[in-house]
């Protein structure tokens, strides 16, 4: 089978995923206590608000017919209206993306620059001193809450070394996000860098291990060229996976640093109106969040494919 | 705070307002010798974002402070906050029966997009404020109609001779649009308003900036100095106060009191405290049982050491409250004792009430709201002395206010800020049972006490006005009507590069003063 | 929680399967876990004796204190003992996060079992379950579900079950698929026992190894989580010590106290490096075979 094929029938296999997303997203708002409408109104209870809000979700209708209302909504790209701003929610949530976007990419490359070689050196130097530090360290840096760990980062980058760094914000430009969102990537980063190194540092155990590994080197080629040549690529298969499977984590992570740092992106977004209760908003934002996440999983799995042999398209 | 202004709006009659502004301590004014620098941009971090520029409808401060740098008013509150001055119009006359006001507007005033600012614009915006019922239009109410005779002069008609017409023209509401929105509808004007303010529209990213720029056509000659000011919006304290350090912003809004000693030491870096019109209390529900015990309620009252609440969370940055009436407001009777704390009175108290034995209370409180969390812990201990036990029922800061208006608490924290200043506006939402607001939701009920909060509406001659606040704030303290805790000021932070700060003890500032060197 | 506790347990149990040798520090790693744990219970439970103050009494005229000899680690903004409060903080956190590990485990291992023996539908649908849940980030999905039943304790619980319950039964599920395919198991079946009786006498013990590892990090990341929550503003907070509580407490105080959040954070990650030995060290010894 073709690629094209192989990504149009896992296309096809998340179908079902959506579904069961948007139910839940759906189903958010009546896990609410009461009605719904009434205590997400809060302080803009009014009684034309409230009947306002019925009839634009059609609370007072059978369970399916909401449901299937909701899919309608969101088949027309409507993700409701901000209760709190009086604008569409979807325009919301795409305004607020690119810093984001940029925060998961970003730590991404830093994770995987921290991660790799960690993993690597605790690998090829198992049970010496160095591989015992290299596990020890993260374990350490694993019981430390994000939001701790990213103002702490701030006091020392962003104030007392030299004010290497801006103290929150989301810059300008290029060059301008890449300075001020290092200190956040890092604070993301280092939340998921833990799992990544003992995740990855068992997997190259496997790969030194492995048949063709030991028939390599019985080969008597040099350790280096083992190395680099076998066990390089599967790491790097290793890494996407496990950078794949644990996205969701480091996207997670995202809500907490950007209250931190001050970033205007979803996750800012989503905390605030939670406080504001601002009801269709939190819902757009998880389902953008879910997206975003299903995204990554079907991409990681592509990428995977296209490097392991041993995937076939089938 | 938003919650509070909304309701307080809806509620309280506008029946005997004095003037706008309170007594402002002179703490914190700048004197500086040099001239005014024009030029640069500052950014103000704020714990909020703005909801909306219609400052006909909105209720929050984060909000209304930005819509004042774009809308102004016919007169506007002096810095020391008691009496007012002329802004766009230049004097006003009054009917010698009171009922007519007619106002000279300033020349040469002119509309960020360049337009003159004529009658037509004042007689629209106002009766245009007027009409919004669900905003501060109630304080419109005596007005009958609005004549613009020729484009300088506006002539107001009212149904009664009103005394404080002047303060309720010079408020935010009331301040000035361009006829007929310039063209545009209501909604799509408010989104990005244009006004005659020292600033105007630039940039907003909803839910974390707003951006405004100098307005060229500015009537005060050089002013405003600042080219631009941005507000953002940064939840976490420990950013806002190192963003202000590392030089990202210039002014950061009101940082924790835990921090302020150290942001007094730290170079470059002004604090200061400017006095407000707040007042923090503990409401007793009197729908619970116990606590529509008299003796129960000055045992509780008794047995709070505001003295050590004020030097350990507001760190000394405060006094403890004697009177529902904060010392900014006319007629607060500084000589009211208030019920202070007296471990042993308290005891002697509870022991003539219902409940010698003490009981069971909950007490609300807002879920992170860290001042809260803290004094309720110290409540928690201090009634426990009294057999009082107090358990926290947590709730979302949002909600919170909601369920103490729907008097679903029995014990919960809230506080006053002055939107007028005159005690009428404060009295009757805490005495009057039939004030709309149940006596700030209490429901504590003295006949006496409400009586004299009624003559006090109609009586004119200032000294019996104040004998009768006196005699009112001193029944009230008697009875516990709720638990008077501390005076706070305003706590603002902001790099000493940054001149001609001020804000008034109402909360708002003019920014057209402002200059960075 | 999570897929990414997951990882976690995986690769720890991923380096006994294979097999390495025995290493010296191997078993002792257990040991030390079980030590550090150990150490934590029994100064949890010791609390009143290690302790000299009372964790709630607060002294007004005591508070930010620094370290003295009548408060090894200071005061807190209410000026009670920082010692105190951490040691009965630990009661506090070890039945929480306990409690907070327990429902998904439960929960998690029970549809593991089914789905992986039954297969079918009831494959299926689970499968379908946990596509779904894991689709969202964890904490969006957790701080959505605290955010529509209300914070509170019980409301938590809830969400984190809702969440954690997939990991378990991701990974007996996958265990059960493996171990149905082996002798004994196809003996049994082949000899008619019922599938209630293979189910629970020869497939649970085989295969709650790897959920039991698996649950000693996601107890951290739970705490941590908890932790999270509190200082978003949507945690408990109860008036009785907790870790969480106090780090969320001391972040007001961090540029100017900042060890008022830290050494709680240390508390945490001290727990968490002895429950990653622990399970570094159940992983070894639970080892099937």
């Amino acid at each position: 089978m073709s690629l094209t094929g192989y990504v149009a029938r896992r296309l096809l296999q998340l179908v079902p995923i959506a579904f069961g997303v948007t139910i839940l997203v759906f189903f958010l708002i009546h896990l609410v206590p009461g009605d719904p409408a009434r205590t997400m109104l809060g302080n803009h209870a009014t009684p034309q608000n409230v009947a306002l809000l019925h009839r634009q979700w059609g609370l007072d209708e059978p369970l399916p017919v909401q449901y299937w209302r909701f899919l309608a909504r969101i088949a027309r790209g409507d993700l409701g209206s901000s209760l709190n701003y009086s604008v569409p929610a979807g325009r919301l949530v795409l305004e607020r993306l690119p810093p984001t976007l940029w925060l998961i990419g970003l730590a991404t490359i830093l994770a995987v620059l921290i991660s790799v070689p960690l993993a690597a050196l605790a690998a090829t130097k198992r049970d010496r001193a160095a591989d015992h530090v290299v596990r020890a360290v993260p374990l350490v840096g694993l019981g430390f809450p994000q939001f701790w760990v990213g103002i702490m980062l701030l006091l020392v980058f962003g104030l007392h070394l030299g004010r290497a760094f801006p103290v929150g914000g989301y810059g300008s430009g290029f060059v301008g996000h890449l300075h001020s969102m290092f200190l956040p990537a890092l604070t993301v980063a280092l939340g998921i860098t833990p799992i990544l190194v003992r995740s990855l540092r068992a997997s190259l155990l496997e790969v030194l291990e492995s048949d063709y590994v030991t028939t390599a080197r019985s080969k008597g080629l040099p350790e280096r060229r083992v190395l680099v040549r076998h066990a390089l690529r599967n790491a790097v298969i290793s890494t996407v996976s496990v950078l794949g499977v644990n996205i969701g984590f480091l996207v997670g992570g995202t809500l907490v640093v950007e209250q931190v740092f001050a970033l205007p992106g979803i996750g800012q977004l989503m905390i605030n109106s939670i406080f504001q209760r601002d009801f269709p908003v939190v819902q757009a934002v998880t389902l953008v969040f879910a997206v975003m996440v299903v995204l990554v999983y079907l991409l990681t799995d592509v990428v995977h494919a296209l490097l392991d042999p041993r995937v076939r398209f089938d | 705070m938003h919650t509070r202004r909304r309701v307080f709006a809806f509620l309280v009659t506008a029946s005997v307002i004095a003037a706008l502004g309170a007594a402002a301590a002179p703490g914190g004014r700048e004197t500086t010798a040099t001239t005014p620098k024009r030029g640069g941009q500052i950014t103000i971090a704020r714990i909020e974002d703005s909801q909306s520029f219609d400052k006909t409808t909105v209720f929050q401060n984060e909000s209304i402070w930005i819509t004042e740098q774009i809308n102004e008013s016919l007169y506007a509150a002096k810095n020391d906050g008691k009496t007012l001055k002329p802004w766009l119009a230049t004097s006003y006359t009054k009917s010698a029966d009171g009922k007519t006001y007619t106002f000279k507007l300033r020349p040469g005033v002119k509309f960020s997009n360049g337009k003159a600012m004529t009658s037509a614009d004042v007689k629209f915006s106002i009766d245009d404020a007027r009409k919004q019922s669900k905003g501060w239009g109630y304080l419109d109410v005596a007005i009958k109609s609005i004549d613009a005779p020729n484009p300088s002069t506006v002539v107001f008609h009212l149904k009664y001779s009103w005394a404080p017409f002047l303060a309720d023209i010079a408020l935010f509401a009331n301040g000035i649009v361009p006829n007929k929105f310039a063209g545009q509808s209501r909604a799509q004007f408010y989104k990005h308003p244009i006004g005659t303010g020292p600033f105007m529209w630039d940039k907003r990213t909803v839910g974390h900036s707003v951006t405004l720029k100098r307005n060229p056509f500015y009537w005060q000659k050089g002013k405003p100095y600042l080219d631009r000011v941005t507000w953002t919006f940064v939840s976490d304290e420990n950013t806002r106060e190192l963003q202000l350090r590392g030089g990202q912003i210039q002014v950061d809004e009101f940082p924790p009191f835990n921090s302020i000693r150290k942001l007094k030491q730290a170079a470059g870096i002004k604090m200061t405290l400017f006095s407000s019109t707040r007042t923090d209390y503990l409401l007793l529900n009197e729908k619970y049982a116990p606590l529509k015990d008299v003796h129960v309620r000055r045992a509780i009252s008794q047995a709070i050491d505001r003295k050590s609440i004020v030097k350990s969370v507001l760190f000394g940055y405060g006094s403890p409250a004697n009177s529902f009436l904060p010392p900014q407001v006319p007629f607060y009777d500084k000589n009211t004792p208030g019920l202070q704390f007296n471990m042993a009175q308290a005891k002697a108290e509870m022991k003539k009430s219902k409940f010698p034995g003490g009981f069971k209370v909950q007490l609300l409180v807002g879920a992170g709201a860290q001042v809260e969390n803290t004094i309720g812990q110290i409540l928690q201990q201090q009634l426990k002395q009294l057999g009082i036990t107090v358990e926290f029922k947590q709730q979302d800061t949002s909600t919170e206010f909601q369920t103490i208006q729907e008097g679903k608490y029995q014990m919960g924290f809230s506080y006053w800020t002055m939107d007028i200043a005159d005690p009428d506006e404060l009295v009757t939402f805490a005495v009057d049972p039939k004030g709309g607001a149940s006596s700030f939701f209490t429901f504590y009920s003295n006949p006496t006490v409400t009586k004299l909060s009624h003559q006090a509406q109609r009586e004119t001659n200032t000294a019996k006005r104040a004998a009768l606040y006196s005699r009112i704030q001193r029944l009230a303290a008697a009875d516990a009507n709720m638990v008077y805790l501390y005076y706070s000021p305003f706590r603002w932070a902001y790099t000493d590069k940054l001149h001609g700060f001020y804000v008034q003890p109402l909360g708002n500032y003019h920014l057209e003063d402002v200059w960075l060197s | 929680m999570g897929a990414a506790a997951e990882t976690f347990a995986e690769a720890v149990v991923i380096e006994h399967r294979r097999g390495f040798r025995r290493r010296w520090y191997r078993t002792p790693s257990f040991v030390a876990g079980v030590s550090i744990l150990g150490s934590i219970v029994l100064l949890a439970v010791l609390a009143p004796v290690a302790s000299w103050h009372d964790p709630i009494q607060q002294d007004l005229s005591q508070i930010l204190q620094s370290p003295s000899w009548d408060h090894p680690l200071g005061t807190d903004e209410l000026g009670r003992d920082v010692w105190a409060r951490l040691l009965f903080g630990a009661r506090t956190d070890l039945r929480v996060a306990f409690l907070a590990v327990l429902f998904p485990f439960v929960i998690g291992t029970t549809i593991g079992l089914l789905a992986g023996y039954f297969g079918g539908w009831m494959d299926t649908v689970a499968n379908w379950f946990v596509s779904v849940v894991v689709a969202f980030p964890f904490y969006v999905l957790i701080i959505a579900l605290v955010f529509a039943l209300g914070s509170g304790t019980r409301n938590i619980y809830i969400a984190i079950t809702i969440v954690g319950w997939v990991s378990y039964m991701r990974i007996v599920r996958g265990e059960v698929l493996v171990a149905k395919r082996r002798d004994y198991v196809l003996a049994a079946r082949a000899g008619g026992l019922s599938d209630t009786r293979i189910i629970g006498r020869h497939l649970l013990p085989n295969v709650i190894t790897q959920a039991i590892v698996f649950a000693m990090s996601d107890i951290v990341l739970d705490i941590l989580a908890i932790v999270t929550l509190g200082y978003l503003g949507l945690g408990v907070q109860p008036p009785t010590p907790d870790w969480g509580k106090m780090i969320a407490d001391g972040q007001t105080y961090l540029t100017t106290q900042w060890e008022l959040s830290t050494i709680p954070g240390i508390a945490v990650v001290i727990t968490a490096l002895g429950l990653s030995l622990l399970a570094d060290g159940l992983a070894d010894l639970l080892r099937p075979e």
